[in-house]
């Protein structure tokens, strides 16, 4: 299932992870390509939020399990070491600190300090400005120093999504990223994907919407019951084939 | 009433949010000291009461300040009056064993602080324990253990008495004590600590949304037991202080710290639901309560009147927060 001679950014081996007694993965083997945008997508309850969370280092998964970043084996993955290797997350619960303001969201486990770790606050609201304007997100009612918690969901997720793509980051993976927000909203994070994978960028994108899972998609990925169901790149597949493709499995499901 | 909320709401929007806590801790304070001015002038208009006042307010400001980490921190710490004394003892015990080796008797109480905070660090980060509870526990073990090692003895130090270093940390600097340039200087580093340094901006998110902090990499759990550390560090700091004053070790040191030094916190506008706090406030909130203190005595009412004052305080306080910043407080 090679769609690029190149080697994976990030691949999972075998991978799986239980809560208790309830398998959210079971044997998971995946690649993810540089510069290649996948939409990851299945019913609530499949997995995909887990899948995230074991990639970007904040959930570990099962003993017998591996991830292997740019061909090798990593021992102990934490969160710091993910996005020390270029892998930044919006999480579906955005992970923001709702009482700190904006910047210090968007710097957070990464902060502008001086060599005795003092933030220069001057250069992170500045950066965040300008980071904000370049994905439209403005206002006149706050500023990078308002608390998160003055701001709209839409809004909070765009203090989400400019954090992920501030550092040189080589795989964002979004959760769910257009859920509460506006249509304009939800356009502008499509956009945004598009720019991503302009950049060079590959991108995990996970979506309720088939219709914005299938347009940015190069490869498609559906998971159900915590198993990888079908992996397969776009080609020229329609839109209305991908969601008859989507309405097979959700019919298999219910037998 | 609807002019004055009208009024309140104009003060309150020449006032940064991040600042209004502090204006209001500050507005209390002025109110506080005016009713006792009026009161009993006799007694508040002469310079003796302040300097009374200056002795001990350092101790309970220099605790204080570490308790605003914890509890921005979502946390609670309950030992630090047992980890006073016990850091006490081991401060005058050094002391004792090596003929008033101060080189040697600082370090060991810093190091028997810290060592307690530690402990209270990995019970609540590593087990998962309740940090009311643990340190609850911790408060009782600590005051048996100091009993037993101190053994009933009245530890007297008359000799320090002539000391430089016991001049240099709590002599007289002029009119003012020593130990208040201390703690005040101690209060401007944890101040720009918790406000402006990376380790600030963790603390608040470990008491905001620790996940949040954990998926972005930063280490929830090393940050909370740093700041249980810091209790043990402050609270052996006022320890040390409160055995330099008295020249005497007693093992009832730290009685008495408890409920006004978490009063401080609060009546200076750091919320108990974590996540936010303030150094200034809690500066304002220290003075607050040992005004309260040492006031009700010098003004000649019965010490009842002392926790009587407290209730008041703390009740109007945090109205007055909540009125003046808003969600802030809740
Ligand atoms: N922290 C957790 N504790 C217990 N069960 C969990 C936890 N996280 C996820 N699960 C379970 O794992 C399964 C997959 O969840 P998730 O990855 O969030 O699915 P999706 O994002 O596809 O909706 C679900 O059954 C969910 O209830
Ligand atoms: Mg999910």
């Amino acid at each position: 299932m090679n769609q690029s001679a190149d080697t994976p950014i990030v691949s999972l081996h075998n991978v799986s992870k239980s809560f208790g007694r309830v398998f959210a993965l079971e044997g998971i083997n995946l690649d993810f390509y540089p510069g290649q945008i996948v939409s990851l997508v299945g019913d609530n309850g499949a997995g995909k939020s887990t899948l995230t969370k074991i990639i970007s280092g904040t959930e570990d998964p099962d003993s017998g399990g591996e991830i292997i970043i740019d061909n090798e084996k990593v021992g102990k993955w934490s969160a710091a070491r993910a996005r020390n290797r270029g892998i930044e997350t919006v999480h579906q619960n955005r992970a923001l600190s709702e009482q700190q303001s904006i910047y210090a969201n968007v710097f957070l486990g990464r902060e502008k300090t001086n060599r005795f770790g003092f933030v220069s606050r001057k250069a992170e609201i500045a950066e965040t400005e300008a980071l904000m304007r370049k994905i439209g997100y403005t206002s006149k009612v706050w500023n990078p120093t308002s608390t998160v918690n003055k701001l709209s969901g839409g809004e909070r997720q765009g203090v989400a999504i400019s954090r992920a793509i501030l550092f040189e980051s080589r795989l964002v993976m979004l959760d769910e990223p257009t859920t509460a927000m506006a249509l304009s909203e939800a356009a502008e994070v499509i956009e945004f994907i598009r720019d991503l994978k302009k950049a060079g960028k590959s991108v995990i994108f996970i979506s309720h919407n088939p219709w914005d899972a299938h347009m940015v998609a190069d490869r498609f990925v559906i998971l159900e019951r915590g198993k990888v169901v079908y992996d397969a790149p776009k080609g020229d597949m329609s839109a209305d084939d991908f969601i008859a493709l989507l309405h097979k499995f959700a019919k298999k499901d219910q037998l | 009433m609807s002019t004055e909320v009208a009024k309140t709401k104009k003060i309150k929007e020449l006032i940064p949010e991040v600042y209004r806590p502090v204006f209001g801790a500050a507005i209390f304070f002025v109110l506080m000291m005016v009713a006792f001015i009026v009161s009993a002038p006799e007694v508040f208009l002469t310079v003796g009461i302040y300097t009374a006042i200056f002795l001990s307010l350092p101790l309970f400001t220099i605790v204080g300040l570490s308790l605003v980490y914890i509890t921005a921190a979502g946390e609670i710490d309950l030992s630090f009056p047992s980890i006073i004394a016990i850091s006490a003892l081991a401060f005058t015990w050094t002391l004792q064993q090596t003929g008033m080796n101060f080189g040697l008797a600082i370090p060991a109480s810093l190091l028997t602080g810290c060592a307690c905070g530690w402990v209270n660090g990995l019970l609540v980060t590593r087990l998962g324990l309740s940090s009311l509870i643990t340190t609850l526990g911790m408060n009782f073990a600590l005051v048996g253990l100091t009993n037993i090692l101190n053994n009933g003895v009245v530890r007297g130090l008359t000799d320090i008495n002539d000391s430089k270093i016991r001049a240099i940390l709590v002599g007289s600097w002029g009119p003012m004590p020593a130990q208040m340039f201390w703690s005040t200087g101690i209060a401007i580093i944890l101040g720009l600590i918790f406000h402006r340094h990376r380790f600030g901006i963790h603390v608040k998110v470990a008491g905001d949304n620790p996940e949040a902090g954990r998926a972005m990499g930063v280490n929830i759990e090393r940050t909370k037991t740093l700041v249980f550390i810091l209790i043990g560090l402050c609270s052996s700091l006022t320890g040390i202080f409160a055995v330099l004053l008295n020249s005497t070790f007693f093992p009832t040191m730290g009685d008495g710290y408890l409920l006004p030094t978490l009063a401080a916190v609060f009546v200076g506008g750091t919320p108990v639901t974590g996540g936010k706090g303030t150094i200034g406030g809690l500066v304002i909130g220290a003075a607050t309560v040992v005004f309260i203190q040492t006031g009700v005595v010098a003004a000649g009412l019965d010490g009842y009147w002392t926790s009587f004052g407290f209730g008041l305080v703390i009740v109007f306080s945090l109205i007055g927060h909540r009125r003046f910043s808003g969600k802030l407080t809740r």
